[in-house]
Order: C-alpha cells, then structure tokens, then sequence
C-alpha cells in the first residue's frame, strides 16, 4: 500500500477572541499526519476540541500558529479566497446537523457546492443523479428536504460531500442524530467510502464509529491536546 | 460564465422561496418608480406637445406694453415694423380670453385671420368661419355639449348674447393649444369684445432669414420702444424651463421619499431572518465563496429592482397615456379648466429611463452594498458549532 | 442653475457614489497601514474580508461611471434648448466650458476604474496579493477624482443660466473656426483616413502578435497604442467618420450620433471603442506591473483574454465606422 502523507498537522493551535477576556484555546499544539486512505478517529469529551481540529484540517479556518501541509503544501497562512477553493476541491463534508437548505429539492441540495464553478449544469447534473443513485435517494430527488426522514436526510447530505469527488472526507459526529440501526446504515456508507481510496477522518465519541474494523487510527484529545 | 449562471438561477430559486418576504419590498419600490416614472412621462409628454404645437407658431410676435401690461396694438405700427429690411408679411392678430359663466370654463377666443386655416389641419367639419359661425377645440365641444351645427353663446361687452353655429370641431386631441379655443370671424370678434377697428391685440411678423430674428426684434424695440418682439426660440425655451423645472421641483421633493425607501432597503437587507443567516453559512460551509455569496446577493438586488422598475414603468406609462393621469388630475386642475379632458401622445425613451434608473435603482443598490457584504462574510464554520 | 430631472440625477447618484468611495477610502488606509499578509490574526483576516467590500465598491463606482458619461451627453443635450445658437451637446457644453472638463473628468474616471477593478482581479488570483499596496494606494486617487467630478459637475449646472448665447457644433467643429476642436475638423479628410485606420491596423496586428508569440514588449505596445488609437479615433470620429453617419458634409458631431435619429449607433461605437481601449490599457499596464512584482508572472492568461477582447472590441469599432463608408451612397470625395 502506498503511504504517502495527505495531512500533516505541525503543532498547530487556534485561539478565539485574542487579548480579551473571553479568550479560549480550543486547539494547542497538535501535531498529527494522515495518510492516504487511511481512517482516522478523532475521540474525545465534549468541548476537547475535535471540531475546531477537523475545520482547521478542512481549510475551514485558520490557525493560529502552526503549520497544516495539503501534499506538502502550507495552507495555514492562506487566504480565505484559496481556501475556499482547496476546500472545494479537496474535501467532503459531513457535518453534525444534516445542514440542509429546507426550501429546496434534495437535487438542488446535492448540486449547490458546484454552482460557484465553471463546471456546466449537465455535468453536475450526472454527477448528482449518480451518487443519488448510489446513496438510495433517487427517488426522493424532487422532495423538498423538510419532508424526509432522518436518514434520508443524512445521505443527501453525504451525496453532497461526495458531489465534488473529494480526495478526503471530514465526518463531525456523523452519528449524532441517527438511532442505531441507522448509525450502522452509515458506517457501512463510510467503510464503503474507505474502500473506493478516498481518506477519512472523523470526530466521534460514538463507540459504534471509533470501535469499527476499518479505522485504522484513533487519535483521543483532551482540552484542545492530543494524548 | 456558466458559474454567473447557476448563481442568478440560485438567486432566483431563493427570492422565489421568500417571495412573500420580498414582497412588500417590490410592491413599495414600485410605486417609487411608478409616481417618478409618471411625472417624467407627463413633463415629457407636455415639452414634446409644446415643441410640436410651436413649430408652426410664428416667428415673431410683437406685443405692447403699457406699465408692464400687455397692451392692445394700435394697427398703424405696422408700418414701421414693415420699414426694417428683412421683415416679409406682417399680420395682426385678435384674440383674448373668455370666461363662460355656464360651464366654469376659461376660452381662448381667437379671430380667423389669414394663414390660420392651413396650419391647423385636424379637425372635423369645415373650416368656413363667416358670420355667425364658429370653430372650437375639443375641450370647449366637450364642456359644452357641442356638435357640428349646435350653437355656440357669446356674451358680448355689451351684454348682449350672441349666438354662433359651430362648423368645425378640432379633433386633434393632443394639441394642447386647441384644445380650449374659440375661432370666429374678424368682425364678429370686434363686435363681441367691442374692439375698434385701428386695434389689434398684438402683430406677427414674418422673418425671411431665421438667423436674422433676434437681430430684427432688436430693431423693433429700438424703434417702437413701448412694444416687447417676443421670439419663437424664447417662448420655447420658456416652455422648456419651466416644465423642467416643475418637474425637477417634485423629483426635488421626492428625494426625500427615496430616502425612506433606501432607509427601508437598508434595513431589509441588514435585517436577514435567522434562516437567511443559516442559509449563507451553509452555503459559505459547502464551498461557496464571499464574492460567490456577494454576487448572489447583487443577482437578487437586480432581480427585485428589475422587476420593480418593469412594474413601476408600464403602471406609469398606462396611468398617463392610457388613464389620462387620472391620479395627478387634481393637481394638473389647476392648469386650465378644462384641462383634465387631453390624451397624451405615448412617448418614452432611453433618457427617460436612465434618469429614473439614477433616482431608484442607483440609490437602492448602494444601499445594498453593506449589508451583502456584512452577510457573505459569515464565518465558513459556523454551521459546525452548531 | 436650471433644475433639471437629468441633473439633479447626475448631482445625487455622484454624492452617492462619492460617499461610497469616501467610506472606501477610509477602509484603504487602514488596510494600507495595517495589512500583513504573513499574520494570522483576525484583525488580518477582517482586512482580508474588507478588501471584497472595497473592491464590490468600486466594481459599482465603474458601472456608475459608465452610465453617468452617457445620462451626462444627453442631459446636456437635452438642455440645448435653452440656450441660444445651442443645436446639441456641444452647445449646451459651450455654455460653460467647465462641461468639457467634466466630460474629460468622467472618461478618466472610466478608464482609472476600469484598470482598478483588472488590477484587483490579477491580484485576487495571485497567491500573496502582491499588489495589495499599490491597488489601495491607487485607489486614494480614485476618491479625490470623484470629488474633482462632483465639484466640477455642480459648478457647470450652477453655472449655466438659460439665455446664454453659445456655439455650437456647427462654429465649434467648423473648418474656419479656431481652436483645437475645429483644427480637428478641419483635418484633411484623406490622409486622416489612412492614419485612422493604419493605426487600427497596427493595434490588431500588435494584439495578434502578442499572442502568438508571448513577449512582453508587444503587451506593453498594446497599452502605449490603445491610448493613441483612442485619441486618433476620437479625431477621426469628428473630422470625418461622423459625417458618413449624418450624410452632411460638414456636420462635424461628436455626440448626435448618440441620438435616435441616427439609430443610436453612437452607443455600440463608442461602447467598443472604450471597451478595446481598456482592456489595451489593462493589457499593457499590467505587463509594467509583471515587471515590479515578479509573482505576477502567472496572470498570462488573463493578459491573453483581455489582449482577444481588445482585439475584438477594436474590430468591432473599426466595422461600425467602415459600414456607412462602404454601403452609403454618401461620399465625402472632394471635401
Ligand atoms: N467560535 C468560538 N467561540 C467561542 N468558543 C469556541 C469557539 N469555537 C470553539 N470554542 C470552544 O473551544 C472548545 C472546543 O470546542 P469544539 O467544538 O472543538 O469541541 P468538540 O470536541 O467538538 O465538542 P463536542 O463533542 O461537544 O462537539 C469548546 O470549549 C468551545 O466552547
Ligand atoms: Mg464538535
């Protein structure tokens, strides 16, 4: 297998609301690598820092100090503008709450992340019937999101990640809101994921996730600290 | 380019969502632009009327001037005016005012002098004005009832009535300088308003070089001191101010109208519901851009004032042609009498609209910029912490 | 002061305009005093966020512009009226010859916006924002310009009273008239034909060649002939390619070509005819900037759409001014 580095996180550490009283420190000193196609768990309590981690991997934010290699290249001093279009070109999403646009279609909700390219509609539209397909939504595709069910939800979210072909998938406690049978649902989804090449990282506290076969890493923070 | 596309599709899918939000924002802009875009079709349409009724006015007109007023015209000052070279036919005219007890309306009393029939073409009936008969404008036939053969009543200076038979009617009902007036016989017209024979109420004088007219109504001033030579350039320059000038004055006043709805604008675009707000995060989350979510946010600027300016234009355009003002009939009252009665030939160009677009348009996306801005720059990772 | 619909919207969308700018002006210098690209605080990254509100601002600035230069020719030409010996803008324009500098003062300002907003769009693109500096210093001229604009515009209506006696274009651009503006009627109508279109010529053939081949020295050439073909083509406009528009000989007019009458066709040559010119401006200008910022060097193809547009628009430009010369059965030979 090749193991090549994706992201390596150099002592990184992210500070809100510097100088004044209310300042924290949600991230400090990390230092991680992640591998191509690997699966890495980012566990720990509530308030330890694993999203602020996971939207300063995915060029969400900026560090405030450290360094974060893409493929060797320093990301953390860019500018939002090449942010944003690494991000797009790099990463998929899954967040927490299905963050979901509620008044439009569940085809409108996949293809939105590729309208501020200069991909053409047709192309876009391929792609999202594809992985509409594949997610077992196809169906549901002219449904206004609002009527869906949980599950439903989370894989037009998921086909939404994947619409702009990511190398690396970032999963926020992808199982938050979802009962068990739907949790395993989605793990298969993922191990799937896995098993096409693409890399993976998650933050969960969620045994069901951190305790599977194919994650080939856990990584458990505490106060902002990797231990 | 495609990417401009799918924005303005998305701007539109999102303005569609909250139409009944943006609503009351169309529906205010609108009217803005309907009220300005009717004052600018009606001052417009009055300069046009007035240049195209003034075309065929003549050349020169020489009036007299006693303390200030105008004066009638001893008819002998012909012939001095007749001395000055360059100076071609000199016609006196007779004409004046007169009040109709019955209707409440104000006429302008004309005698048929020559030249007057070929210059005004439209009309119906004949054009036979001997005695006892009499043309009127289509204002007067209206207020009066009249048809071709009814009777028209004069009251004399003497008290007397006299009673004229209509033989023509004017039909061009644009022509705002018809549309009150009167024209019977010379003699008659002498003897209703009891006018001697050596008198006219003022001259005009036809120039043979048009380039020579000012230089001519000087010459006319320097020899009849008590008279005022008033050009045709100078009456249309007039016209011209002051209808731009009523017009601006009531833009003037407006200006404050289209600061309450900046104000309001402002306020909207600032004030996002928390769904709006959520709706950019999410957007800014999944790879949108700041100047992606700014150029969504101007397509749905331009959207809303587009539409807006289309409803405001054509409702202005029917209320003025097609309504006869209907709305601003109260104010315009004033004018004449008769007034309300005219139709406006319809009239619209790029000037107009540009202007309009400065006073509505201009001011409503400046007072976008902020906020759009203020909103695109939602952090990308809000929606994370939920 | 005459009270004009047309002015008074000139006068309010300026001061609009005008207190944008001023309020971009500020957010300029805190970004020229305070912009370090290398920090990551949040103070750099508001910066960052403020740099797209300014350049949103002057993004409106320019299509203001372009709009004010034409509702400013037909307001004045509307106002000819009122003014005696006036028969279109030029007379209105005589009235008080401050219009002129107005008109002078609104192109430059078309121009200078327009090379902003190329400007910003390179450095967007360009990894570190090499021009943050000279963009912001720049635009602190653009502020003053407006406010130069603005001071100059409401002194000529202030300052136009009707009854002025003025010239007009018939004694402006007439051959026996003196001054600039009739030297350029006057021009003789053969030899100014070959220049004209020579030097149109030459600009396409320049812009074909830097794209073939990818030197600089023909992109800097670019910007150098675009400003003289502007000039050149604004001479030739009133010495003779008008006049095949009016089908008068002597009708040296720069502004009745906008009118309805002759079908607005002033409006789509003018329009290409500024449009090539910027984007040649654009062309060039940035090559000098390649030179000072050597991270520039990626913005070729930029450079290359814009050289491809300024072609375009040029020929665009040089085919509306050759229609009435070859399917009109006027012909100016022997004037
Ligand atoms: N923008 C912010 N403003 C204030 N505090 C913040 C901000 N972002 C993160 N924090 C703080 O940083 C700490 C880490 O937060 P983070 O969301 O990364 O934790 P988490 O491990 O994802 O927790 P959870 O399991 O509850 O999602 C928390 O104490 C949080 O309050
Ligand atoms: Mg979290």
């Amino acid at each position: 297998m090749n193991r090549e580095t994706v992201i390596r996180v150099e002592n990184v550490s992210k500070c809100i609301n510097r100088g004044r009283p209310n300042e924290v420190w949600p991230v400090r000193g990390v230092s991680l690598e992640i591998e191509r196609a690997q699966c890495v768990v980012l566990k720990g309590p509530s308030g330890s820092g694993k999203t602020s981690l996971l939207s300063l991997i995915g060029c969400m934010s900026r560090p405030t100090e450290g360094r974060i290699l893409l493929h060797g290249r320093d990301v953390a001093k860019l500018p939002e503008r090449f942010l944003t279009e690494i991000r797009r070109n790099t990463f998929g999403f899954i967040f927490q709450q299905f963050n979901l646009i509620p008044g439009i279609t569940v085809k409108e909700n996949v293809m939105l992340p590729l309208y501020p390219t200069e991909m053409g509609l047709t192309e876009i539209k391929t792609r999202a019937e594809r992985l509409m397909k594949k997610l077992r939504i196809y169906e549901r595709r002219h449904f206004h999101v609002k009527g869906l069910s949980g599950g439903e939800q989370q894989r037009v979210a998921i086909a939404r990640a994947l619409i702009n072909d990511p190398e690396i998938i970032l999963a926020d406690e992808p199982t938050a809101h979802l009962d068990t049978r739907l949790s395993v649902e989605l793990i298969e989804i993922l191990k799937g994921l896995k098993e096409e090449g693409k890399t993976l990282v998650i933050a969960t506290h969620d045994p069901l996730v951190y305790e599977q076969g194919f994650v080939d890493r856990v990584v458990e923070m505490r106060d902002g600290r990797v231990i | 380019m495609i990417k401009h596309l799918k924005i303005l599709e998305f701007a539109l899918s999102s303005l569609w969502r909250r139409k009944f939000k943006n609503l009351g924002l169309i529906v205010v802009f609108s009217l803005i632009i309907f009220t300005l875009s009717s004052i600018v079709f009606l001052t417009y349409s009055f300069k046009r009327e007035a240049v195209a009724v003034l075309k065929d006015a003549p050349e020169l007109i020489v009036q007299r001037l006693s303390a200030g007023r105008h004066e009638m015209m001893p008819v002998e000052y012909m012939k001095k005016i007749k001395d000055i070279p360059g100076v071609g036919k000199i016609v006196p005219r007779l004409w004046g005012y007169y009040y109709d007890i019955s209707t409440g309306g104000n006429y302008t009393v004309m005698a048929l002098r020559e030249g007057l029939q070929d210059k005004i073409s439209l009309m119906e009936g004949s054009f036979v004005v001997g005695s006892g008969s009499c043309v009127v404008g289509r204002g007067v036939a209206d207020a009066r009832f009249l048809d071709i053969g009814s009777i028209m009543p004069l009251i004399g200076a003497d008290g007397k009535v006299r009673r004229f038979r209509v033989a023509g009617i004017f039909t061009d009902e644009s022509n705002l300088l018809t549309n009150d007036l009167v024209i019977i016989g010379e003699k008659d017209f002498r003897e209703v308003f009891r006018i001697p024979q050596s008198i006219a109420t003022d001259i005009v004088v036809q120039i043979y070089n048009p380039t020579e007219v000012d230089n001519i109504a000087r010459k006319i001033k320097e020899a009849l001191p008590d008279t005022r030579p008033i050009t045709r350039r100078e009456i249309l320059r007039t016209y011209d101010t002051l209808f731009d000038w009523r017009s601006g004055m009531v833009l003037t006043m407006f200006l404050g109208a289209i600061l309450a709805f900046v104000i309001l604008a402002w306020d909207k675009a600032t004030g996002l519901s928390a769904e709006e707000r959520h709706e950019i995060a999410i957007l800014k989350a999944i790879g949108w851009e700041t100047s992606d979510v700014m150029e969504l946010k101007f397509w749905e600027g331009f959207i809303i004032s587009s539409l807006s300016f289309l409803t405001g234009l054509i409702g202005g355009y029917l209320h003025i042609y097609f309504f006869g003002a209907s709305i601003f009939s109260p104010a315009l009252k004033g004018w004449s009498v008769i007034f309300p009665e005219f139709r406006l030939v319809p009239y619209i160009n790029i000037y107009q609209i540009a202007v309009l677009l400065f006073f509505t348009v201009i001011p409503y996306m400046a007072a976008t910029i902020v906020p759009s801005w203020k909103a695109a720059i939602t952090d990308p990772d809000v929606v994370m912490r939920g | 002061m005459i009270l004009h619909p047309g002015i008074i919207a000139l006068l309010v969308g300026s001061l609009i305009v005008l207190a944008l700018l001023l309020y971009g002006s500020v957010l300029a210098v805190v970004i020229l005093r305070r912009w370090d690209i290398k920090s990551s605080s949040e103070f750099q990254l508001g910066l960052e966020r403020k740099t797209y509100l300014v350049s949103t601002i002057m993004s409106f600035v320019l299509g203001f512009e372009v709009l004010a230069i034409f509702l400013f020719i037909y307001t004045v030409d509307d106002l000819h009226r009122q003014f005696v010996g006036a028969m279109c803008a030029t007379g209105s324009l005589n009235a008080n010859p401050v219009g002129w500098y107005v008109l002078y003062v609104k192109m430059l300002l078309f121009f200078i916006s327009s090379l902003w907003i190329g400007i910003n769009y390179v450095d967007q693109r360009t990894e570190g924002f090499p021009l943050v500096r000279f963009k912001y210093g720049m635009l602190l001229l653009v502020a003053p310009l407006v406010l130069v604009d603005v001071y100059l515009q409401s002194r000529y209506f202030l300052g136009l009273t009707p009854d002025i006696i003025t010239s007009c274009c018939g004694a402006l651009f007439s051959k026996e008239g003196g001054g600039l503006s009739s030297s350029l009627s006057s021009l003789p109508v053969r030899p100014m034909r070959y220049i004209f279109f020579t030097v149109l010529g030459l600009y396409v053939l320049a812009g074909l060649i830097s794209l073939k081949r990818q030197k600089g020295i023909f992109r800097g050439l670019m910007g150098i002939f675009s400003v003289i073909v502007f000039l050149i083509s604004l001479a030739s406009i009133i010495s003779f390619v008008s006049l095949y528009f009016y089908e008068i000989p002597t009708h040296h007019c720069p502004f009745d070509i906008l009118q309805g009458y002759y079908n607005y066709i002033g409006y789509p040559l003018y329009g290409a005819l500024f449009s090539g010119t910027a984007f040649g401006l654009l062309t060039g200008f940035t090559e000098i900037l390649k030179k000072l910022f050597p991270s520039l060097e990626k913005i070729n193809r930029y450079q290359r759409k814009w050289t491809i547009l300024s072609i375009l628009f040029m020929v665009i430009f040089t085919l509306i001014s050759l229609y009435p010369m070859l399917f009109s059965s006027f012909t100016l030979e022997g004037y």
